[in-house]
């Protein structure tokens, strides 16, 4: 007699979703689907940038600040970007540190798809900036989605840094995070 | 030598402190957690005084009897988006630590910058995790421990653990009014 009840032998995971997921340079031809999230105000909730509202603004921030940037990535699905993620570097004295932020378009949220990107520049991003010793993140107090995302990705939490930043005319406190080169990273 | 706290005063730094200067900053412990070299000579002192202490937007002399034996340094960052934040640092001459000196001057400094540059929110004080004398005189002059940052930067070639330390104009405000201790 077959059981009435149905287990799944291959329960889909959230990553699974999203299989083929890569890095890759972002270009100007790419300006369709940067538009995508760059528009989006729940995208733009805790960054500095107001939502774009006109392709030439985008285009100028592609030439201007993205192919200039020292480390930056589109997070692709099928080779179509859908957000971006990138490392900032220091000279001198802070050169052991670079900054991590992203964005993904709120349509991909909450199915691991940030979590799995920021693993992946944290496995290369030590091997390709040997002086890199500290990779860290400061997270909105009231982000949680992305405070969760770090701590998957294998990040530790230092603190709350009070009134670190003044975003869209408000101070705002952040969480800070990091992962050190010598720290375990989940693969 | 016990110093009636009440004689520690803030002023300015003059080229007449060169002596006294050299004094404390050709000592390598006073240097030792600080960016700067250890002073090798009265002329670095008097060149310090003249290319650093005058110009700086906000460094006093911590001064006994209007003799200099220590800096406070708090210093706004630059740029439309850091502005209202600042970098506060503190050396008093070895000879003088474990008295309280350096946590008077302090309390004294906050005080004095908050009114001097209102649009500053957030002052910041990066400690290194090994100077407990330092992490104490900030916690005692009211800055709140914010966390370790490991391995943040590079001080004297060295890579260093930091405790961050804030303290902020609402706390100043708060503390103005009697509501914190």
């Amino acid at each position: 007699m077959e059981d009435t009840s149905v287990v799944q032998l291959h329960q889909n995971k959230p990553e699974d979703e999203c299989p083929n997921l890569s890095l890759r340079p972002l270009d100007v031809s790419d300006i369709d689907a940067f538009m995508v999230w760059a528009t989006d105000e729940k995208v733009a909730r805790f960054c500095t940038w107001e939502p774009y509202t006109n392709k030439e603004d985008g285009l100028s921030f592609i030439k201007n600040t993205v192919l200039p940037h020292p480390w930056l990535r589109a997070i692709c699905v099928d080779d179509r970007p859908i957000g971006a993620i990138s490392v900032t570097s220091n000279s001198g004295n802070d050169k052991c540190r670079g900054e991590l932020g992203y964005v993904l378009a709120s349509k991909y949220w909450g199915r691991g798809i940030a979590t799995k990107a920021v693993g992946m520049v944290a496995e290369t991003i030590f091997d390709e900036w040997p002086h890199l010793e500290r990779l860290e993140a400061l997270v909105d107090v009231e982000n949680l989605g992305s405070q969760r995302v770090l701590e998957k990705a294998g990040f530790q939490r230092e603190g709350v840094l009070r009134k670190y930043v003044v975003l869209k005319g408000r101070s705002r406190d952040r969480v800070m995070f990091s992962l050190l080169s010598t720290d375990h990273r989940p693969t | 030598m016990e110093i009636d706290l009440s004689k520690i005063s803030l002023r300015p730094f003059k080229l007449e402190d060169a002596d006294d200067f050299f004094l404390f900053a050709g000592d390598d412990q006073f240097t030792m957690n600080l960016r700067w070299k250890t002073l090798t000579s009265k002329q670095e002192a008097l060149d310090h005084i003249k290319d650093v202490c005058i110009p700086h937007p906000w460094r006093r002399s911590i001064c006994i009897d209007d003799r200099s034996i220590g800096f406070v340094s708090i210093f706004p960052f630059s740029g439309e988006e850091d502005k209202f934040k600042a970098n506060f640092g503190i050396g008093v001459a070895v000879k003088y630590w474990g008295q309280g000196i350096a946590t008077r001057a302090a309390k004294m400094a906050v005080s004095q910058f908050f009114v001097d540059f209102p649009e500053v929110v957030r002052l910041e004080a990066y400690v290194d995790v090994e100077n407990l004398g330092s992490q104490r005189v900030v916690e005692k002059a009211g800055f709140q421990k914010e966390g370790v940052l490991r391995k943040y930067a590079y001080v004297k070639g060295k890579l260093r653990d930091l405790v961050l330390y804030s303290f902020l104009s609402t706390d100043f405000q708060a503390e103005a009014e009697g509501c914190l201790p």
